[in-house]
C-alpha cells in the first residue's frame, strides 16, 4: 500500500477500459434502424411513378377507344324518340302487349335509382354500383319512353286518335322530362367530383395523377388512383377491369 | 462493411451487434448513467451509418466507429453545457497519503467512480487518460485553455483515488466484518 504514480494510475484505467464491452439493455437497433430509414425510402415513389405512367397511358388509350365506341350508340338513343311517331305504332301494339307491363315496373325500380348518383355525390361516398347505374340510364331512359308511348295505345284501342296522341305525347313530355333530369344528375355527379378533387389541391405526383385520372375516368373507381391525404402518395386502387386492386372503405 | 457502405440493412445490423457493447462501454465513460450513454449509441450509430461512405480504410474499422462515438458523446457534452465556468480553482491538491489494492478494482467500479465525476472533469480525464487527445486539442474542443485542460485533469484524479479509497475502505469494511 504506497502511494500512486499519475502514470499508473491513468494506466490501471486504460487497461480496465480497454476491452470493456456492456450489453446494452434496450433493443437500440430498432431505433436506429427507423432513424436511417428516410434515405431509402426515396427510391420506392420513384419506381411506382414510372409504373403509374406506363399504366396511365395504355389506360388512357384504352379509354378513349371504349368511349368512342359508345358514343355513336347514345347518339343513336336519344334521337330514337323524336323519330318514333305514335301513329304509326299500331300495328305492333297487338304484339307488344305483354312486354309492355314489364317495363313498365322496371321504370319505376329504374327512376329512384337513377336518382341515387345525386345523394351519394353529396355524401361524398359513392358506392361501386354507380357504374352499372349508368349502364341502365344510358340504354333503358330512351326505351323506355317507346315503351311509355305503347302503353298509351294499348289502353285505348279504338278512342279518339287525337285524344290518343295527346295522351302519348303529354307521357312523352314526361319521360322526356325524367330522361333529361337523368343526365343532369349525371353530369352533377361528374363536376362535382371534380371540384372535389381540385378543391383540395395539388401538393404531390399523387394528386397530379389523380386529377388526370378524374379527368379522364368518370367512373367512381379510377384505374387508377393514389391516397394523398398524408404528404405521402402512395397508391391505394387501381381498377382496370376485372382487375381490382385496393381501397376498403375509409 | 462493405455491404455498410451500400446501405446494406442485414449487413448494418451485424456490424450493430458486433461493435454495440464495446461502444456502449466508450459512451459510459463519457455519460452520468446509462439512459443518457445508450441515447449517445443511438445517434453515434446513427452517424456512422450516414458517414460510412467517408472512412477511407486508414486504421482500424474499429477505432473509427470509436472515434464517431466519442466524438458524439463530446458533442453531446457541449450541447448540454450548462456552466462553463465550474472549474477554473486552484491547482494544488491533497495528495492521497494511502494507495490502494490495484487487484480489487474492476471495470464497472472504475465506471462508476468516473461517472461520478462532474461533466467537465469526466470529459477531460476521459479525453486525455483513455482517448490519449493532448492537453492542446482538449483545449480546442472543448473551448478552454491548455492550462485548464491541466489543472481539470489533476482534479479529476484526485477526485477519483478519494472515491476510490473510499469504496476499497467500503469493500474492506464488508469484508472484515
Amino acid at each position: 500500500m504506497q502511494p500512486i504514480q499519475d502514470k499508473d494510475f491513468d494506466q490501471l484505467f486504460k487497461n480496465a477500459f480497454e476491452d470493456a464491452e456492456i450489453t446494452p439493455s434496450r433493443d437500440l437497433w430498432s431505433s436506429i434502424e427507423s432513424e436511417i430509414e428516410p434515405k431509402k425510402k426515396r427510391i420506392i415513389p420513384f419506381y411506382w411513378l414510372s409504373a403509374a405512367a406506363v399504366l396511365l397511358i395504355a389506360t388512357v388509350g384504352y379509354l378513349i377507344y371504349q368511349q368512342q365506341e359508345v358514343k355513336p350508340k347514345q347518339f343513336a338513343n336519344h334521337v330514337e324518340p323524336k323519330v318514333v311517331k305514335p301513329v304509326i305504332e299500331t300495328q305492333t301494339v297487338q304484339d307488344s302487349v305483354e312486354t309492355v307491363t314489364v317495363p313498365a315496373e322496371k321504370l319505376k325500380q329504374a327512376l329512384p335509382t337513377t336518382l341515387k348518383p345525386a345523394e351519394e355525390v353529396a355524401k361524398t361516398t359513392v358506392k361501386e354500383n354507380i357504374k352499372t347505374v349508368e349502364k341502365q340510364k344510358i340504354v333503358t331512359a330512351p326505351e323506355m319512353q317507346k315503351q311509355e308511348m305503347v302503353i298509351a295505345q294499348v289502353a285505348q284501342p279504338k278512342e279518339d286518335i287525337k285524344a290518343k296522341i295527346e295522351d302519348a305525347v303529354s307521357k312523352v313530355n314526361q319521360e322526356t322530362v325524367l330522361a333529361s333530369t337523368s343526365t343532369v344528375v349525371k353530369t352533377d355527379e361528374v363536376t362535382g367530383d371534380d371540384n372535389q378533387e381540385e378543391s383540395k389541391g395539388i401538393r404531390n405526383v399523387g394528386d397530379v395523377v389523380n386529377l388526370i385520372v378524374n379527368k379522364v375516368d368518370k367512373r367512381k373507381d379510377k384505374f387508377i388512383q393514389f391516397r394523398t391525404d398524408d404528404d405521402d402518395s402512395s397508391l391505394s386502387s387501381i381498377n382496370i377491369g376485372p382487375f381490382k386492386f385496393g381501397k376498403k372503405k375509409k | 462493411m462493405e455491404g455498410c457502405k451500400a446501405g446494406d440493412r442485414k449487413m448494418q445490423e451485424m456490424l450493430y451487434k458486433q461493435t454495440a457493447s464495446k461502444m456502449l462501454a466508450v459512451c459510459m465513460r463519457y455519460a452520468k448513467d446509462r439512459m443518457e450513454a445508450e441515447d449517445v449509441l443511438q445517434v453515434g450509430y446513427i452517424k456512422v451509418f450516414q458517414k460510412i461512405k467517408e472512412y477511407r480504410g486508414d486504421g482500424s474499422f474499429e477505432g473509427w466507429i470509436r472515434r464517431v462515438m466519442v466524438n458524439t458523446a463530446i458533442e453531446s457534452y457541449r450541447k448540454n453545457l450548462r456552466s462553463l465556468n465550474v472549474v477554473e480553482i486552484d491547482e494544488a491538491y491533497e495528495q492521497p497519503s494511502t494507495g490502494f489494492d490495484f487487484g480489487t478494482l474492476g471495470m464497472q467500479d472504475l465506471m462508476k467512480v468516473i461517472q461520478k465525476l462532474a461533466d467537465g472533469y469526466r470529459m477531460v480525464f476521459n479525453m486525455y487518460v483513455i482517448e490519449g487527445y493532448s492537453h492542446k486539442e482538449i483545449g480546442e474542443t472543448l473551448g478552454i485553455s491548455e492550462g485548464a485542460s491541466k489543472s481539470q485533469l489533476s482534479r479529476a484524479r484526485a477526485i477519483l483515488k478519494e472515491e476510490i479509497i473510499k469504496m476499497e475502505g467500503f469493500g474492506y469494511a464488508t469484508y472484515t466484518g
